[in-house]
C-alpha cells in the first residue's frame, strides 16, 4: 500500500470550518492525523472602534450555540473597563442565566449528540445511530431530554426576558429584576430536571462499565487541567480564580483571570488557523492543558452542591485520585456539571437577594482595560478589552474554549486514528470514532450563519505525490 | 391557537442569511399582525389563523411547539448548493445528522415532532438564495427580490 492522506472535511458553514486529515504510512497504519479549525474570522478586529457598553450586545452574535457565555463574559469585561462592579443581586441573576445556558447546552450534547454513540454504539448503522434510534430505544427518555434542554432555555428567557440576542447584562449589572412569578416557574421544573440528569448519569455509568476497554484506549491523554474554582477549590462556572493543575493533579497555579497573559501563551502550527494556548512556564508542548467539563472537574477538588458532590467522589475515584485522562469521560463530566448547574439554580432561587431590584451600579470609575472570564459550557472563555478615555475599544482579545482544547482535539483525533485504523479498511464506524474524538469536546464550530444544503463528509486518499486516488463521502445535513 | 405556524431561522446580522426574518416581517404586515422592529422583538403568537416565530437556529424543544399546529412552514436562506433561487420543498420527517454541532434541520425537527409527540403537521420549506453574507442587516438586491416572491408564495400556501 502506498502512503496516503485521508481528509475528513465537513463543509457547511460560511463561518466555522473544520476538517481532519489523516496521513497514512505505506504499511496502512496512520503516520499522523490533524484537526484543522478556522473560526472567528476577524471578529476581534470587527469590534475595534465600538463602544465598550455595546460589547454584551455584539459578542453574543459570534455564536448561536453559546451566546449567553459571550454576553456575560463581555459584561464582566465591560464592568472592569468602566469600573462598575455589579451589586450582588445582579451577580446572582447573571449566574442564574449562565446556569440555564449550561443546562441547555450540556443536556443537548449528551442526549442528542453523544447519546446515540453511547447508547446505540459507535458501529451501529448510522441510519439508526441518532435521535430516531434513541426514541425507538427509549421514547420516554428522549422526551425528558428535550424537556431538560427546554428547562435550561426557559431559565434564560425568564431571567433575561429574551429568547435571542440578550440585552440583559450591562456594565454594572443587569437591566431586569426577576419576578416572584418567574422564580416560581423555574422552581417548578427543578425536580424533573434533576431526575432526567440522574437518568443520564445512570446510562453513562452503565455504558462505561460495559465499554471499559474502549474507554481505556480511546484518546487517553496526559495534560494539565484548567478552570475556574471557588475559594475552596470547588467547581465554579461563573466567577472565581483560575486553577491550573498538572497531569498528576498537583496545583501549578491559582490566579486571577485578569492576569491570564502572565500564564498563557499561544503556539502556532502552520496547518491550523486556530492557535494552541499553553501554560507559559512549562512551555510548548509541555504546558498543554485541557478545559471544559473534564478539565474543570480535574482542576477542582470538590463540588459545593450535595448531589453533584456525590458524583464528584466517584469521579475522583476513577483514576485513584489523580486526574481522569480518558477523553470519553468528558461525557460523564458533562452530566455531573449539569447536575451541579441545576442544584445551583435551586440555591440561587432560594437566595433572599434573587428578587431584589438593586441590580445596577451606575457609579463609574473608568479603568480603560478589563478582562471578563467565564466557564462557557465547553471551557474557559476570556474577553479582554482595551478602551480609550471615551470608552471606545482600541483592542480586543478573545480566547475561546475551542481554542484552549485545540491541542486536546488534535491529539485525540491522532490517537483515535492510530488506535482504530491499524491497516484496516476505513469504515463508517471508524469515521464515526474520529468524529467522536472531536465531539467529546463539544467544540463550538458552528458560528453565526447557516444555509440549507448538504454537508459532505469526505475522506480523500492521496498518494505520496499528492494526487487524489480515492474519495469516500457521505452526505449529512 | 392558530392552525398554522411559520418558523423562520437564520442570522439577521449576516445580511442574506437573515432573509427569513425579512420574510416573516413582510408576512406579518400582509397578515395585519404586529411587525417587530428588529429580530430581538418577538412576533405575537396570537394570530387567528397563522402564528409567526423567528429563531436563530432550530432546536429540539421547537418540536413541542410544532406539535400543536396542523401546518408548519419553515423559512430559511440557502447558498448556491441548492439550484433554485426560490426553493419550495414539501418536507417529511427524516433524521439528518450534524456531527459536530448543535444545529438541527427542519426534517429532523419534524422527526422529533412525529416520534415524540406523534404529530405530523403538513410541512413546507421555503428558502431563498443568499448572495451576500457580510456584517449587515440589509439584504442584497437579488435576495430582496426573492424575499418578495417568497412572501407571495407563502401567502398562496396559507390560502
Amino acid at each position: 500500500m502506498v502512503a496516503q492522506k485521508i481528509t475528513i472535511e465537513p463543509v457547511t458553514r460560511i463561518e466555522g470550518h473544520a476538517k481532519v486529515t489523516i496521513h497514512m504510512k505505506e504499511d496502512g497504519n496512520v503516520e499522523h492525523a490533524y484537526f484543522h479549525v478556522n473560526e472567528f474570522r476577524g471578529f476581534e478586529k470587527f469590534c475595534e472602534g465600538r463602544m465598550v457598553f455595546e460589547m454584551p450586545l455584539i459578542t453574543p452574535r459570534i455564536c448561536g450555540i453559546c451566546p449567553v457565555s459571550h454576553h456575560l463574559a463581555a459584561a464582566k469585561a465591560a464592568d472592569e473597563v468602566m469600573g462598575t462592579p455589579p451589586p450582588r443581586p445582579a451577580v446572582l441573576l447573571r449566574d442564574l442565566m449562565h446556569m440555564g445556558q449550561v443546562i441547555q447546552s450540556h443536556g443537548m450534547h449528551f442526549f442528542e449528540l453523544a447519546g446515540p454513540d453511547l447508547i446505540l454504539g459507535f458501529d451501529t448503522d448510522p441510519a439508526i445511530r441518532n435521535v430516531v434510534g434513541l426514541i425507538q430505544a427509549n421514547a420516554e427518555l428522549t422526551l425528558k431530554a428535550v424537556n431538560l434542554r427546554k428547562f435550561g432555555q426557559q431559565i434564560i428567557e425568564f431571567v433575561s426576558g429574551r429568547r435571542i440576542h440578550p440585552t440583559f447584562a450591562v456594565p454594572g449589572g443587569v437591566n431586569k429584576a426577576l419576578s416572584a412569578e418567574d422564580r416560581g416557574k423555574i422552581q417548578a421544573g427543578i425536580d424533573e430536571a434533576i431526575k432526567t440528569t440522574q437518568i443520564g448519569l445512570s446510562i453513562m455509568k452503565d455504558w462505561a462499565e460495559k465499554n471499559r476497554a474502549d474507554i481505556e484506549r480511546f484518546a487517553v491523554l496526559k495534560s494539565g487541567y484548567f478552570g475556574l474554582v471557588t475559594p475552596n477549590n470547588g467547581l465554579e462556572l461563573y466567577d472565581g480564580n483560575i486553577r491550573l493543575v498538572d497531569q498528576e493533579g498537583k496545583q501549578l497555579e491559582c490566579f486571577d483571570g485578569r492576569n491570564y497573559l502572565d500564564y498563557i501563551a499561544e503556539h502556532v502550527e502552520p496547518w491550523s488557523y486556530l492557535k494552541f494556548p499553553y501554560y507559559k512556564k512549562l512551555g510548548w508542548p509541555q504546558g498543554v492543558y485541557r478545559v471544559g467539563p473534564l478539565g474543570r472537574l480535574n482542576a477542582s477538588d470538590r463540588i459545593e452542591t450535595p448531589l453533584a458532590q456525590e458524583e464528584m467522589k466517584l469521579w475522583k475515584s476513577l483514576n485513584g485520585g489523580k486526574p481522569v485522562e480518558n477523553t470519553l469521560y468528558y461525557h460523564l463530566a458533562r452530566l455531573i456539571e449539569t447536575l451541579f448547574a441545576i442544584e445551583r439554580v435551586a440555591a440561587l432561587l432560594d437566595d433572599p437577594d434573587i428578587l431584589s431590584t438593586d441590580i445596577l451600579n451606575t457609579r463609574t470609575d473608568f479603568k480603560g482595560e478589563g478582562v471578563g472570564v467565564i466557564e462557557a459550557p465547553r471551557g474557559t472563555l476570556f474577553h479582554h478589552y482595551w478602551a480609550n478615555d471615551k470608552g471606545q475599544l482600541t483592542r480586543v482579545n478573545l480566547i475561546v474554549a475551542t481554542g484552549h482544547n485545540n491541542w486536546a482535539m488534535s491529539e485525540a483525533v491522532d490517537s483515535v486514528a492510530k488506535t482504530y485504523i491499524n491497516g484496516k479498511p476505513v469504515t463508517e464506524g471508524l469515521l464515526n470514532r474520529v468524529e467522536a474524538a472531536i465531539r467529546a469536546h463539544d467544540p463550538c464550530l458552528s458560528c453565526s450563519t447557516h444555509a440549507v444544503g448538504q454537508m459532505p463528509l469526505e475522506i480523500e486518499f492521496y498518494d505520496p505525490q499528492g494526487s487524489l486516488i480515492r474519495t469516500l463521502s457521505r452526505n449529512i445535513a | 391557537m392558530a392552525a398554522t405556524i411559520i418558523i423562520g431561522y437564520g442570522n439577521p446580522d449576516r445580511q442574506d442569511d437573515g432573509a427569513a426574518w425579512h420574510i416573516l416581517a413582510g408576512l406579518a404586515k400582509r397578515l395585519g399582525q404586529k411587525v417587530p422592529r428588529w429580530p430581538e422583538e418577538v412576533f405575537d403568537l396570537s394570530g387567528e389563523n397563522t402564528d409567526l416565530l423567528f429563531t436563530l437556529q432550530l432546536t429540539p424543544e421547537l418540536a413541542d411547539t410544532i406539535s400543536h399546529y396542523e401546518r408548519v412552514c419553515f423559512v430559511d436562506a440557502h447558498t448556491g448548493s441548492v439550484p433554485q433561487d426560490l426553493n419550495i420543498t414539501a418536507l417529511q420527517p427524516h433524521f439528518q445528522t450534524s456531527p459536530f454541532t448543535h444545529h438541527m434541520t427542519p426534517e429532523t425537527c419534524l422527526m422529533l415532532v412525529d416520534s415524540i409527540y406523534h404529530a405530523r403537521p403538513a410541512s413546507l420549506l421555503v428558502s431563498v438564495r443568499g448572495y451576500q453574507f457580510g456584517f449587515s442587516h440589509d439584504l442584497s438586491e437579488k435576495t430582496q427580490v426573492l424575499v418578495n416572491q417568497a412572501i407571495e408564495t407563502i401567502l398562496a400556501w396559507l390560502g
